[in-house]
């Protein structure tokens, strides 16, 4: 008995030591300390409602979305900032994506955003970056810093071609792995008109992914069964073409009849293989490839 | 060829023939059925009502069985067997837990079937599960002519820790049990359920089932919240 508890003092006191222990939120197993699904959703209509929906335009009529996910940005940001470099430096690239885990904890929200900023814009283009919460955006009540700098994270995105041709990104918080009532109505509602209209692509992109087929790299939480159905069920039933979507860390393709699911490496700096994905939109299926940073 | 609907109608009035699945009773050597109705929600299909029949049959000494039936009005209905050779232990019972289980997701037009083995202990006061459990789904209706309307997730985690304040043999009870296992779902390991059940022998025969279920999402993303409960009742009939 004696021995039992030193030794669990000793790894008490060793996780405790590990930097990496205090940015998990653990009372967040119990009880999340970010808002809920459904008000989070309802700040994100708020910002909506005020600013509308991103309506960016391309300037041809082929052009390349840059995908990153999981940066989680605390103490280095090196791949982060090599991804904003690729994506400005590239004359076709008018829309860049992070699918959220932003940051790794709390503190770090500025740092993160700062190359946003401060890494020149390329004078030949204009370009947007669009991101999504993660769950590590939300806990330790991070949605308020979230919201602060990035502004919503349930919305849709156009880009438009010269010849006037619409791709449609939509985005949806899974960041606690559920979409909430709200969200799923609003998903139903956006995709209901969607399809009433002539997209070339519709692109669901969010966090959590749908199924974990390759066990090899571990596994990760996603949402439970009954959303899982009645998610991939609304996506295929709306003619989705591609759900793109990050968290597990690693690359992960499914094929799923009409709708290819893809879950895009972590751009971590401790990732062993951080990559992000560069899709080609253009009158073709979706083409995409991964790319190390 | 057979179909879809025939195969599932024909699955369905196979489950339904079959006698009715009561919980395991640790000791208990008799033949068992059950029905159990149930008020269910959750944030995907709101409120829902759950209706589970079950049959319990001790074949001998060394091997049980248990098969369960579940109709939701949310479209969400299963059908599962367990098989479960035991072996007494010194102290307990040790068991191997063999379910094959498949759900119809009818509002969604998806079908899963998954298949899990593990080793249980269980003693007085406590049961204990742990596994793996593989989940073939398909879309429903299947088509035939692509791969692409089946996926395999082939490796999953389960588990089940359930603690009775009585002894399992005792006339009533009260357990507390996590696990991503029930008679109905087998969840994702990073999906736990939390269970409250009480019972009462009401005579040699009756037996009275009350449940309560609760499940979190996000509890592995760390910000869980409130996803959806159940509470279900119901009479237990030993032979």
């Amino acid at each position: 008995m004696k021995k039992t508890i030193i030794l669990s003092s000793i790894i008490a006191l060793l996780c405790a030591c590990n930097p990496d222990t205090w940015n998990l939120d653990v009372t967040g197993m119990f009880s999340g300390s970010s808002a809920g699904i459904d008000q989070r959703v309802e700040d994100s209509f708020d910002y909506n409602n005020k600013n509308g929906f991103p309506h960016i335009y391309a300037t041809a009529e082929s052009y390349s979305v840059y995908v990153c996910t999981d940066t989680h940005v605390d103490r280095t940001r090196d791949n982060w900032e090599k991804f904003i470099q690729a994506y400005r430096a590239d004359a076709g690239c008018p829309l860049a994506l992070h699918l959220g885990d932003l940051v790794n904890a709390q503190n770090h929200w500025d740092y993160m955003r700062r190359p946003v900023d401060s890494i020149p814009a390329n004078p030949t283009k204009k370009d947007t970056l669009l991101v999504v919460a993660g769950n590590h955006d939300l806990y330790f009540n991070q949605w308020k810093e979230y919201v602060r700098l990035w502004k919503t994270s349930t919305y849709y995105a156009i880009v438009e071609t010269p010849a006037g041709k619409q791709d449609l990104y939509i985005f949806v918080d899974t960041g606690e792995g559920i979409l909430g009532k709200k969200q799923t109505e609003w998903l139903r509602t956006t995709l209901n008109w969607a399809n009433t209209q002539a997209f070339r692509h519709i692109v669901v992109c969010t966090h959590t992914h749908l199924f974990k087929l390759d066990s090899s790299q571990g596994i990760t939480s996603n949402m439970p069964l009954e959303e899982t159905y009645a998610l991939l069920h609304l996506l295929k039933q709306h003619k989705v073409e591609m759900f793109w979507c990050g968290h597990d860390h690693s690359r992960e393709v499914t094929n799923l009849g009409s709708m290819t699911a893809i879950i895009i490496d972590a751009l971590f700096d401790r990732e062993p293989q951080p990559a992000y994905l560069i899709a080609t939109m253009a009158d073709a299926p979706i083409d995409y490839r991964f790319v190390k940073p | 060829m057979l179909n879809m609907k025939k195969f599932t109608t024909l699955f369905l009035l196979m489950a339904a023939l079959l006698p009715v699945a009561a919980q395991v009773q640790y000791g208990t050597e008799q033949y068992a059925v059950r029905a159990y109705a149930g008020y269910a929600h959750n944030t995907t299909y709101g409120s829902y009502g759950v209706f589970d029949f079950g049959g319990f049959m001790p074949i001998n000494q060394h091997f049980e069985m248990q098969a369960d039936l579940r109709l939701s009005t949310a479209g969400n209905h299963a059908f599962g067997v367990q098989l479960r050779p035991k072996f007494t232990v010194p102290v307990g019972e040790m068991f191997i837990e063999a379910r094959l289980l498949s759900n119809l997701y009818k509002r969604d037009g998806y079908n899963d079937f998954t298949q899990l083995i593990g080793v249980g202990y269980r003693m007085d006061h406590v049961t204990a599960i742990v596994g793996m459990s593989t989940r073939i789904i398909m879309e429903t209706p299947y088509d035939w002519h692509s791969t692409q309307s089946m996926i395999v997730e082939p490796f999953n985690i389960c588990y089940k820790i359930e603690a009775f304040i009585c002894k399992q043999t005792s006339p009533w009870n009260i357990s507390l049990c996590a696990t991503n296992i029930t008679d109905y779902q087998i969840e994702r390991v990073w999906q736990p359920m939390f269970m409250a059940t009480g019972l009462y022998n009401i005579d040699n025969h009756w037996q009275v089932n009350l449940a309560v279920l609760c499940k979190p999402t996000g509890m592995f993303h760390l910000n869980a919240k409130y996803y959806g409960s159940e509470v279900r009742a119901g009479f237990n009939y030993n032979f």
